[in-house]
């Protein structure tokens, strides 16, 4: 069943990529899925601090950082969350801040902590975001049905959502994002409180999605996650990428020997020297 | 540490219960700003004296009361003794439930070995003192105005007022504990809420219902000086009278009165001690309970399933839909339209009568259009469950406002519309005027709302005159002013322009200092 659900979404993206190359709109034969140059976001101290990241369209991008880092405050502008003081965002071409609509079309946020609506069902939440997102009728129900049943949330469909453990309304969350096919999906710690299965349900459609051509920014701070599902890592640290790749670049720039070093050996390498860099400053 | 005071034990408890309450309390005074202890200390000043200047104008005249008084003023006492009563009864209902229903440090209560119902019964206990200092508060500038006027007699009005506040603070704990045990625990939190608003609107209304049958006016304080209340007022040796007894210095009954106080809180406290910690454990299990079904309710043809529909319309439904499939906020929100069963009354009443009578009705559904209007507001714009959603939706912020605001005037008129059919039977122009100061009202604290609003939860609803004081304010000024334009246009008058400028002005008052 998974499977014919995959075999329809492919299909449907790559009719959706031959439309768009033959309207001459060229969005879909750019590299970048994201591209962010010079952002920069001040509350009492720079959060983000011109920030410069990039991310390949169809990959899956893990960001990485200690707490308060700006990891958050980062994919909350590029979702069009936050206003950034400076700087600019391109969503596979599109100005995502003189454009934000345009850009949100193609876009889906999960945060960590899944709002939902208590009152109502999942069924009706993916009726209300397919009609946010103008889907069309048929199409947004046949797909809310099959993440639904992908999710294990059929039995659930119909209930409201007020008695819905975590996991549960993570996953209705994520069923919210996907419903509208987006192009590139942002998470924000969305395995934070799952169990087990949840999780594993949660990472399979994350990487399904990216099979199917989708773009994944996913911060996390299980490393093992990033490790098994990224293909290239960003460490952001002081609002500052200080370092990005795969993870065997990771360990070059970290000084490791390539397979010998753990990505959490390797962050926090990465992480410690930044921040004595920054405590030596400082002094 | 004495032993008395060591962890675990009723004072330490006691302590711990104090600090949380005060934070509670200067959390409720500086609505979680920074503000300084000094600025706190100048508003209360501030607020001290206006209430004493209002105490004023409205006890001053009865300061010369004295254990002789006519049936006539005892009767008017006796009706704002009631009336404070219930007000009271109300508040303390609120707060026992939320005892067993807050989850806050509840759960980390319940798995230390602390005795649950030593806290519990603590916290009941640090209700009453709350309700009582609350009570106190409240009734201190009007005892003051009737001591300083009147003789010192009138100090054993602080009595009364303590007294009711245990006493109330024991009927909302037994009043809870036979819900509990009547409706279990998943449906006591909203009968509790539901009971609580009643009982908070329940006297004035019933007063002012029988004011209109008996005398034909909607003035209580009319009704109580009226000779049908005289009439029918209990014989002087009645214990009816013994709490306005004590209020004017019979040391007997105010012995009696806070003998009697004490008890209703003792009472209920020995009754049901044992049961508290069984209530609270009940109260949580029905929190994790399963949402209810919802394939084929009522309020599933408003959102309806995957069908064409603009982003403005979908917004509008999915705002109804929550308030009406959420029976709390519903019955708090629609509370307020309680108050229009008086007039409503009135109206039916009047139907016949000259079109005088109804010009009465204009500034009281004006004035409740206002007020619901802004409760309302807040739930749609505020109290939005999903706000990261409506942000990453490609739908302008301005559209999303836009929807938010017609699905409050829509609701409004659908609730206004049978009273203003009945008012066009009667006059077309009075209801003309009526439904443009609905609007007016209606519009104006939902502009407010939109203009200061702040992100938080939908079950803060009751707390919501905390996040911003001045929207508060303004959205009561602004109502009082469409109101009194909406009367003098029903007269009719071309005065009815001064207050539609005010109401504007405080309007763009407003506007020029919310938040950027």
């Amino acid at each position: 069943m998974a499977r014919a659900f995959c075999r329809t979404r492919v299909k449907r993206k790559t009719m959706l990529a031959r439309d768009m190359t033959a309207n001459g709109a060229g969005a879909l034969t750019q590299n970048d899925a994201l591209a962010v140059r010079g952002l920069r976001k001040v509350y009492q101290r720079p959060a983000v601090d011109g920030l410069d990241l990039t991310v390949r369209a169809g990959e899956f991008y893990a960001l990485l950082g200690p707490n308060g880092a700006g990891k958050t405050t980062t994919l909350r502008m590029v979702s069009g969350l936050l206003r950034p003081d400076a700087g600019s965002i391109a969503i596979f071409g599109i100005d995502a801040l003189k454009q934000p609509t345009a850009a949100k079309q193609i876009t889906a946020w999960v945060s960590d902590e899944p709002m939902i609506y208590d009152k109502l069902t999942p069924l009706e939440y993916l009726a209300f975001v397919a009609g946010l997102w103008s889907i069309a009728p048929d199409a947004g129900e046949r797909t809310a049905r099959e993440l639904l049943r992908w999710l294990e949330l059929t039995p659930n469909a119909d209930e409201r959502c007020e008695g819905f453990s975590k996991g549960m309304r993570q996953k209705v969350a994520l069923a919210g994002a996907l419903v509208h096919d987006p192009r590139l999906i942002i998470l924000d710690e969305p395995l934070t409180g799952l169990d087990a299965h949840a999780a594993r349900l949660v990472k399979d459609v994350l990487l399904e999605r990216v099979r199917q051509g989708c773009t994944v920014i996913m911060t996390t701070h299980i490393l093992e996650v990033a490790e098994r599902m990224a293909e290239r890592i960003g460490v952001i640290s002081q609002g500052k990428l200080i370092a990005e790749g795969t993870l065997d670049e990771l360990r070059g720039k970290a000084g490791s020997k390539v397979g010998d070093t753990s990505l959490e050996d390797v962050f926090l390498t990465l992480v410690g020297s930044t921040q004595r860099r920054h405590d030596d400053r400082v002094e | 540490m004495t032993a008395a005071t060591s962890p675990r034990s009723v004072l330490w408890l006691a302590r711990q219960e104090g600090l949380i309450s005060w934070r509670d309390l200067a959390y409720l005074m500086t609505a979680g700003g920074r503000w300084r202890m000094r600025s706190v200390v100048i508003w209360i000043v501030i607020v001290i004296v206006i209430m004493h200047a209002i105490a004023w104008g409205m006890v001053g005249r009865y300061a010369g009361m004295t254990l002789d008084a006519p049936p006539r003023q005892l009767v008017a006492l006796t009706g704002s003794i009631g009336l404070g009563y219930f007000l009271m009864l109300s508040q303390s209902l609120e707060q026992v439930t939320r005892l067993f229903y807050g989850r806050g440090d509840l759960d980390l209560l319940k798995s230390s070995p602390v005795s649950l119902h030593k806290v519990l019964g603590l916290r009941v206990l640090s209700v009453a003192a709350t309700t009582t200092a609350m009570t106190l508060f409240i009734a201190a500038p009007f005892i003051d105005v009737l001591v300083y006027r009147g003789g010192l007699h009138w100090l054993s009005g602080y009595g009364v007022a303590a007294a009711s506040g245990l006493a109330t603070t024991g009927v909302a704990l037994a009043l809870t504990a036979a819900l509990f045990d009547l409706m279990g625990a998943k449906r006591t939190r909203l009968a509790a809420q539901v009971v609580a608003a009643l009982i908070g609107s329940a006297f004035i209304i019933a007063i002012q219902v029988v004011a209109i049958t008996s005398i034909g006016s909607m003035s209580q304080a009319t009704f109580f000086q009226s000779d049908f209340a005289i009439a029918h007022a209990p014989p002087a040796s009645s214990w009816a009278w013994i709490p306005a007894r004590a209020i004017l210095g019979d040391a007997v009954a105010l012995v009696l009165v806070l003998a009697i106080g004490a008890a209703l809180l003792i009472a209920p406290m020995l009754i049901f001690a044992a049961r508290l910690g069984e209530y609270a454990l009940a109260a949580a299990t029905a929190d994790g309970a399963p949402g209810a079904k919802d394939n084929a309710g009522p309020t599933a043809i408003f959102l309806g399933r995957f069908r064409k529909a603009g982003a403005g319309s979908l917004l509008r439904r999915k705002e109804w839909v929550l308030l009406l499939r959420d029976p709390w906020l519903a019955s708090q929100s629609l509370m307020q339209l309680l108050y229009l069963i008086p007039p409503a009354i009135f109206l039916w009443r009047s139907y016949g009568n000259a079109q005088g009578a109804l010009v009465v009705l204009a500034p009281v559904l004006t004035m409740a259009a206002g007020q619901l209007g802004g409760g309302l507001a807040w739930l749609a714009v505020s109290g939005e469950d999903a706000p990261d959603l409506i942000a990453t939706a490609p739908v302008s912020e301005r559209r999303v406002i836009l929807a938010k605001i017609a699905a409050v005037l829509m609701a409004i008129l659908a609730v206004f519309t049978p009273f203003l059919i009945a008012l066009a039977g009667r006059s077309l122009t009075i209801a003309a005027v009526v439904l443009i100061g609905i609007t007016l009202a209606a519009a104006s604290s939902t502009l407010i709302q939109v203009w200061f609003r702040s992100q938080a939860k939908r079950r803060y609803f009751r707390r919501r005159q905390t996040s911003s004081r001045i929207a508060t304010f303004a959205e009561a000024f602004s109502s009082v002013a469409w109101a009194g334009a909406t009367a003098v246009a029903a007269s009719p008058s071309w005065y009815a322009i001064g207050p539609a400028v005010i109401a504007v002005l405080v309007l763009f008052g407003t506007w020029m200092i919310r938040p950027k």
